[in-house]
């Protein structure tokens, strides 16, 4: 099994393994799977000197909070000095000048960057095949056919694969419809989306500004928590960044909960859903319930009308984001004889098919005659849909979903763009409300591959859902 | 539900799609314009838009200067630059 953060504390306390050492084991897997979950490891030399900095912390018996941690870094993160691309032609050759709020206080926290993990392009995917680098491989294969590659899911597609299989301790993804939730599930291990406004956008590569929140996949419901000590602080930087009160959200994790618990089971969720997919949401029931959880039926009556909101919101916000890449001040400039034409050219040739349609969906559902039909009613159905989220919390704490309606698929399998987007139904309706989501390993599916479950809380109710994913991680004992 | 304008929008989002593609978004824009064409079931005539989804007031901060961006690492990522400058073909004759 896996060592979690405080594992590899106490050994690098206890002086069992030195930082460097950590380092190389992890950043050796890393190397090996360039071009595959990473865009870009960076040199050791590059990381020489905050190693050494690390172990003299250790040796000084003071050290920070993630202290000598190897992280993944999904390549959205402007990380400073360090190749930052989106998984984009476009922005292939850009070095940004400055560090991502995320990633700053990631470093103040001691941990070490292995590399910038390969994502969709743009995010803009729910199986890491946009990526212009080239899709990234599962390390998990199916019983019935392992000689199939299968997708790790997406956007945070190889920041996932590089936790499953151990190229890093945790990774920093980025969720917008379910880019963290979804690939932690088909890759069998933990993947939290917070609160919208809980962790600065600020230095992350813009999709959709309303609903784009960073958060943790890590092997354990701990490690994701030790990650979001880190990185949920307030910034002036980012308009959206919540005042509310941080808490720790590690220090009473395996604490008992207060209180009676009661989760709702959305049923209008589990239609039409395989029985694969059934059994870990009967199987979560069945192990919670011995803790004095209550479970109760609950029904949205907007879940039909979620991803149409999404895929209307989403392109709208990223076709105005994305009016920035003009081959001008950064990125990749393809000539023209014109000023028009190097916007043209460089913008047609840097952006790939899928990029391509969301920016045109978004400009259409944004254009002269369209508004009000479509982006001002997607904006209105949405808060229907926040309202349909805060009368379930009414009446329960928690809610229990599965992550995703299928295992991981094979790579190319999926062509046709409405049934990828389809794979976000359960995850799209919380991002929409902004709402904290966790997904957790819960099982394997007939085929022999992880599944996973959501676990919803109201917002910022961040401590109390880490104390429950841990409960139910515990006992799941998927890891096991 | 009209047809779509592939030539307009494309222009709009400063895209120049090769004709052989234009078929292929042109398609595909549809597909999804139609499928999410379902919101339109929905009366929303006394729902008001919901742009920023915990509706906290927008924290609002002082106005000043901070010097965290040198000019030249700024124009370090420019494709062309002359002195503090990014460079552009000519526009004013």
């Amino acid at each position: 099994m896996k060592q979690s953060i405080s594992q590899i504390k106490k050994s690098l306390t206890d002086k069992k393994i030195g930082v460097a050492e950590l380092y190389s084991e992890y950043a050796n897997k890393a190397k090996a799977n360039l071009n595959n979950s990473y865009n870009y490891v960076i040199d050791d030399d590059e990381n020489k000197l905050f190693i050494e900095q690390s172990q003299q912390r250790y040796t000084s018996g003071d050290n920070l909070p993630l202290d000598g941690i190897p992280l993944g870094i999904k390549d959205l993160f402007c990380t400073k000095g360090i190749k930052t691309s989106a998984s984009s032609k476009i922005l292939s050759n850009f070095i940004p000048q400055y560090e991502s709020f995320v990633t700053k206080e990631l470093l103040n926290s001691g941990s070490i960057f292995i590399g910038k993990n390969n994502c969709d392009e743009f995010a803009m995917g729910s199986s890491n095949e946009t990526s212009h680098f080239g899709p990234v491989i599962n390390p998990w294969r199916s019983k019935t056919s392992p000689d199939d590659d299968l997708v790790p899911g997406g956007s945070s597609g190889g920041s996932a694969a590089a936790v499953a299989e151990g190229s890093c301790v945790a990774s920093m993804g980025t969720d917008t419809g379910g880019s963290i939730r979804q690939p932690a599930s088909l890759c069998g291990i933990v993947g939290l989306k917070p609160t919208f406004g809980s962790c600065s956008r600020w230095g992350i590569v813009a999709f959709a500004s309303s609903l784009d929140q960073a958060g943790p996949l890590a092997n354990c419901v701990e490690d994701a928590g030790h990650i979001l000590n880190a990185i949920n602080k307030h910034d002036f930087n980012d308009t959206t960044s919540s005042n509310h009160k941080r808490e720790d959200y590690v220090s009473e994790i395996h604490e008992k909960m207060e209180g009676k618990i009661k989760i709702g089971i959305p049923s209008d969720y589990l239609i039409d859903v395989n029985q694969d997919i059934l059994n870990q949401i009967e199987n979560t029931k069945k192990v919670l319930s011995k803790h004095e959880i209550e479970f109760v039926d609950v029904k949205f009556t907007t879940t039909d009308f979620a991803l149409s909101t999404y895929y209307i919101i989403a392109p709208a916000e990223a076709s105005s984001n994305l009016a920035r890449y003009d081959g001008i001040r950064f990125g990749v400039r393809e000539d023209g004889e014109s000023l028009d034409d190097i916007y043209l050219n460089s913008r047609t040739q840097g952006f790939g098919d899928e990029v391509t349609r969301r920016i045109l969906i978004g400009t259409y559902v944004l254009s002269a005659g369209y508004y009000d039909a479509y982006y001002r009613q997607a904006q209105k159905v949405r808060r229907l849909i926040k309202d349909d989220f805060q009368r379930v919390f009414n009446e329960v704490d928690f809610i229990l979903t599965p992550t995703t309606p299928n295992e991981a698929f094979k790579i190319g399998d999926k062509l046709d763009p409405i049934s990828m987007y389809k794979n976000d139904i359960y995850t799209v309706p919380t991002s929409l409300a902004g709402l904290p989501g966790i997904s957790i390993p819960s099982g394997l599916s007939s085929n022999g591959l992880p599944l996973g479950i959501q676990l919803i809380g109201n917002y910022f109710k961040e401590k109390q859902l880490l104390q429950l994913a841990a409960l139910a991680e515990k006992e799941l004992a998927f890891n096991e | 539900m009209s047809d779509i304008d592939i030539k307009r929008i494309s222009y709009l989002a400063k895209l120049k799609l090769p004709s052989e593609k234009e078929t292929f978004y042109a398609n595909s824009l549809k597909d999804i314009i139609k499928w999410v064409d379902n919101l339109k079931e929905i009366d929303t005539s006394d729902v008001k838009p919901l742009h920023n989804v915990t509706e906290s007031t927008e924290s609002i901060r002082k106005d000043e200067i901070k010097k965290d961006n040198s000019v030249d690492d700024v124009l370090n990522n420019a494709p062309e630059r002359a002195n503090n400058f990014f460079k552009v073909p000519k526009v004013v004759e």
